[in-house]
């Protein structure tokens, strides 16, 4: 009988919550109670590069991370799905990886649908050859990138050939944001070492307006400018491929 | 104490293996997800690694919602 019971208590536990529960817990886990609902197929994705890019070897999951395991099987996924017309880019990163980086961001560059980047909070180190790598890049008024030169974390043993290897390494990314920006070798090398505007370290933090005086990135704004690029972007490469089908 | 060093912080306090398993990535709904598992046998979302920003619209796939394991394909 009494075994009777507890399976019933049991089965009564396994119904759905009531509304007004998961009201509740909306609020407890999320702070609101309501998102609006829309199922709609978009022809615009977005893709967002957040925290620090993770590279070969795997941060604590206390981290916020971009890994490279991701993002590239989505940026494959956005490819190759044609109900996507184009594909924008947040960015708001430390930096990390440099071999990770690189590689979203030739990802990027080769895709051969419209991209549009645009730096939030900070597109620092790593995330500047990201933020080059679209069709058009934009920064927002505070927003922050830091340009230096690339860091040794102990993991390349060897001195003689790491200063080589890192060297190369480092002309790798200055090739990178020299060929997919309006910035010039000397100039973009003057910033990575320059003394002075990071306390006690080399590099330059170079703000929003900044970044597009130097060439960097194309203009500032926000999201608004973004995605009417974006879509103009869209609509140019439309025109484009219909010409070639006539 | 105090550690000056220039190595990051996760190479030299190692984190401990188990963290590293709590999360995991799956499909739900064809959408992925980082995910991690409590103690009723649930997945929690963690993170939607979505593209489709109006995937971020729906409650269902917000940060917190939770859904039986059942539900998860590869």
């Amino acid at each position: 009988m009494e075994k009777e019971r507890y399976i019933a208590s049991e089965s009564e536990e396994k119904q759905e919550p009531s509304k007004e529960e998961q009201v509740t817990t909306m609020i407890q886990q999320l702070g609101q109670t309501n998102i609006p609902q829309l199922t709609q197929d978009t022809n615009i994705h977005c893709l967002t590069i957040v925290g620090q890019i993770e590279g070969h070897i795997q941060l604590p999951p206390q981290n916020k991370a971009t890994k490279y395991e991701h993002v590239i099987p989505q940026i494959v996924a956005i490819e190759q799905n044609p109900n996507i017309e184009g594909l924008l880019v947040i960015l708001n990163t430390v930096g990390g990886d440099v071999e990770a980086g690189l590689a979203i961001a030739e990802m990027l560059a080769s895709l051969s649908k419209p991209t549009v980047s645009i730096v939030l909070g900070g597109g620092h180190s790593i995330g500047v050859p990201i933020a080059v790598s679209c069709d058009y890049s934009f920064i927002t008024e505070t927003a922050t990138m830091t340009i230096h030169p690339i860091r040794l974390t102990g993991l390349v043993i060897g001195v003689p050939q790491t200063f080589e290897y890192l060297d190369k390494m480092q002309e790798r990314v200055v090739r990178f944001v020299t060929k997919h920006s309006k910035i010039t070798e000397e100039k973009f090398k003057e910033l990575m070492f320059s003394k002075g505007n990071l306390t006690r370290d080399i590099g330059t933090n170079v703000v929003g307006p900044d970044a597009v005086q130097y060439g960097l990135i194309d203009e500032v704004g926000g999201v608004a400018q973004a995605m009417q690029k974006l879509r103009e972007l869209i609509d140019l490469n439309e025109t484009k491929g219909e010409k070639i089908v006539q | 104490m105090i550690l000056y060093t220039i190595m990051p912080e996760h190479l030299i306090f190692q984190t401990d293996m188990d963290e590293y398993t709590k999360q995991k990535i799956v499909y739900y709904d064809g959408i992925p997800f980082i995910v991690q598992e409590t103690e009723t046998k649930e997945y929690e979302i963690v993170r939607n690694l979505s593209t489709n920003p109006f995937h971020f619209l729906e409650q269902k796939y917000a940060p917190g919602v939770r859904f039986p394991l059942s539900v998860v394909t590869s």
